[in-house]
């Protein structure tokens, strides 16, 4: 058992790196996870990964899993919050000053002629996974039917999303 | 605040985060998608485009499906507002983690839970295209705007860029033409 201030600290700097972008956390945890510190091997960590995405969270829930793996649950829970804590912090400040930056005519500019850029993105996240995951009639189907609900009705998404999952349990 | 009017109670903050990082499956944009959805849509707690200012925010500085939800949290109620709506929101998929590691750990499987995500996956695609249908809608108007939201949708999907590069550097370009304009609109 690796101690679990060893962990927080370890952690910590990891959320502070993790600050610029999800993906540079993969190869980066893995330097960290399997050969520095040896918690995990090649295999358990690619594992991880996987089971990291099947759930809502960031991709940062793998720090839950190497935590879990290196300290039970205690471990998973001091590195789940030290991995978050930077950029919560982050957030928290940023959100502090939102309001009074607001007011600043050129701030205010700025950050209206970034929202194109922005659903841009959105809609790009939209592409991308399309393009990686689509393929079927089925899913193209659920797809349609998706799209008229989300557009046309005032249903909720998450009985939406629940509700494919079943149906896509049963189905695969 | 500008929403002082309706104070929002931090049980029904932490409620709806714990509500969306139970069914976000997908993560990242769909989490994005599912808060606009709820948040601005719905409960109408934040306008379209402070939102996406924090969207803006949120994707340079990492996770930005957990930085919407502190974000908006914190429009809310403040720091508490902030700190309830993150902890809402990770705690499901923190629980779900835990278990699922315990259960890898002892038995040296992954669950079969695959199946179900394969299902999920055509619904979040389509809630992330419907807000971008609809922000887009709103928030695209002019030449300059169209393009911009090209430029970083094809930045995105063609080469393969960065969020946080591509906004960053659309923060500079609309930083230059609003001084632009303020020099020639004297």
């Amino acid at each position: 058992m690796t101690s679990l201030l060893t962990l927080a600290w370890v952690y910590l700097r990891i959320g502070l790196m993790f600050v610029g972008g999800g993906y540079v956390l993969i190869p980066l945890l893995n330097h960290i996870m399997v050969e520095q510190h040896g918690w995990l091997t090649q295999r358990q960590f690619l594992d991880g990964l996987a089971l990291s995405q099947l759930t809502p969270g960031p991709l940062a829930m793998l720090a839950t899993f190497t935590g879990f793996r290196s300290g039970g649950f205690l471990g998973g829970l001091v590195a789940t919050v030290c991995i978050f804590l930077p950029c919560v912090v982050l957030m928290l400040i940023i959100g502090r000053n939102y309001h009074r930056l607001k007011n600043i005519d050129l701030i205010k500019s700025t950050l209206d002629g970034l929202l194109p850029a922005v659903v841009g993105l959105v809609a790009a996240a939209a592409w991308n996974l399309g393009a990686s995951s689509l393929s079927g009639l089925q899913e193209f189907m659920t797809l349609a039917i998706g799209f008229a609900l989300f557009k046309w009705t005032k249903i909720s998404p998450m009985i939406v999303i629940l509700g494919a999952g079943v149906v896509g349990m049963l189905l695969n | 605040m500008q929403t002082s009017t309706q104070r929002v109670g931090l049980t029904e903050i932490f409620l709806t985060f714990a509500k969306i990082g139970i069914t976000g499956f997908g993560g990242g944009m769909a989490i994005v998608a599912l808060v606009e959805r709820i948040c601005v849509r719905e409960k109408q707690w934040i306008s379209p485009e402070e939102f996406l200012h924090g969207l803006a925010f949120g994707q340079i500085l990492g996770p930005f499906s957990l930085n919407v939800c502190t974000f908006t949290g914190h429009h809310l109620r403040g720091i508490r507002g902030g700190l309830t709506a993150a902890v809402g929101f990770i705690a499901p998929s923190f629980l779900l983690v835990s278990l699922l590691s315990w259960l890898y750990f002892t038995y040296h499987k992954l669950p079969q839970l695959q199946a179900a995500l394969k299902g999920t996956n055509p619904v979040v695609i389509c809630l992330i295209m419907v807000v971008a249908i609809d922000m887009g809608r709103k928030q695209i108007k002019g030449a300059n705007s169209i393009l911009l939201a090209l430029l970083a949708f094809a930045a995105t999907v063609i080469y393969k860029l960065n969020a946080a590069w591509v906004l960053l550097g659309a923060a500079a370009w609309s930083l230059a033409v609003a001084i632009y304009r303020r020099r020639h609109c004297r």
